[in-house]
């Protein structure tokens, strides 16, 4: 099943990278615009991309951050995304409030926040390290 | 009514010199060795920028004029600094690590061009904080060219 997934994944670059723009479904992260596991796509797709992508209604929240563009981001930019990221989840500002009450099941667990902050250093530390 | 005008008179009067005696602490910690402007060759146009507009809030030392001392005022002023300071301190520059820095360096260039900060607030009661477009242009560009170098390591 993991060499499966390898070569899944591998197929999945290289297509990327001949095509410049891709019909992504609406609801999935593009795989070309971020390094995600599994877990955090996951996380990710349940409780942050509805709002934060180009297609969302949600004018602002997709000017603050919007996955399916992220790969237009300078290394600078995607630093600062990251950093923001962190900070919303860490004083637990995101998702809103205002959106949980109508829509509970997208609260993201101490569990499943703690993943996502672990994601962001990643990411920052591998983006630092380029 | 007339009584109960007057006692409501004395009353807010002795309720404002009662409050005088409510000193929130002054955030007067000087500029020391961590501070940004002690870290880095930060172009004097820029240091002018921060100075007036935006270290009154997000550094250790705040240039009090006297009526901020006046309560319930001194209570707004100290509210603000204590939440800017929270959410940037430039006094703690030398303690940061390098992805903080890059962050709040874009955290900065992000804020200023949507004309979040400096706040309305402020630069009501502050006239040297009323950035013109050519100083926000600066202090933008000035942000975004000090988080490049901080990711290329100079």
């Amino acid at each position: 099943m993991k060499k499966l997934n390898l070569s899944l994944g591998l197929l999945l670059i290289a297509l990327s990278f001949a095509f410049t723009s891709s019909a992504s479904e609406k609801e999935e992260p593009n795989e070309k615009t971020i390094q995600m596991s599994e877990e955090v796509k996951a996380v990710v797709k349940n409780s942050c991309f509805g709002c934060h992508n180009t297609d969302s209604r949600n004018d602002d929240a997709k000017k603050d951050l919007d996955f399916k563009t992220w790969h237009e981001l300078s290394t600078v930019k995607q630093l600062g995304a990251l950093k923001d990221i962190k900070e919303v989840l860490t004083k637990n500002e995101m998702p809103p409030e205002k959106f949980l009450e109508h829509k509970p099941d997208k609260a993201l667990s101490d569990d499943q926040k703690e993943l996502l902050i672990v994601w962001v250093k990643e990411q920052s530390k591998s983006l630092l390290s380029q | 009514m007339r009584k109960i005008l007057k006692v409501l008179l004395v009353v807010v009067v002795v309720a404002l010199i009662v409050i005088q005696f409510i000193q929130p602490e002054k955030n007067e910690g000087g500029i020391e060795t961590n501070h940004l402007l002690k870290q880095e060759q930060v172009p004097a146009e820029v240091s002018a920028i921060l100075t007036n507009a935006c270290l009154d809030c997000h550094s250790d030392q705040t240039n009090y004029l006297w009526y901020h001392q006046v309560a319930p005022v001194s209570f707004f002023i100290n509210n603000h600094i204590h939440e800017g300071k929270s959410e940037l301190n430039l006094s703690d520059w030398g303690t940061m690590d390098i992805l903080d820095k890059i962050g709040t360096m874009e955290d900065i260039a992000k804020e200023v061009e949507e004309g979040e900060m400096p706040l309305k607030s402020y630069t009501l009661i502050h006239p040297k904080a009323r950035l013109s477009e050519q100083e926000r242009k600066t202090l933008i560009d000035w942000a975004e060219s000090m988080s490049e170098r901080l990711l290329t390591g100079e």
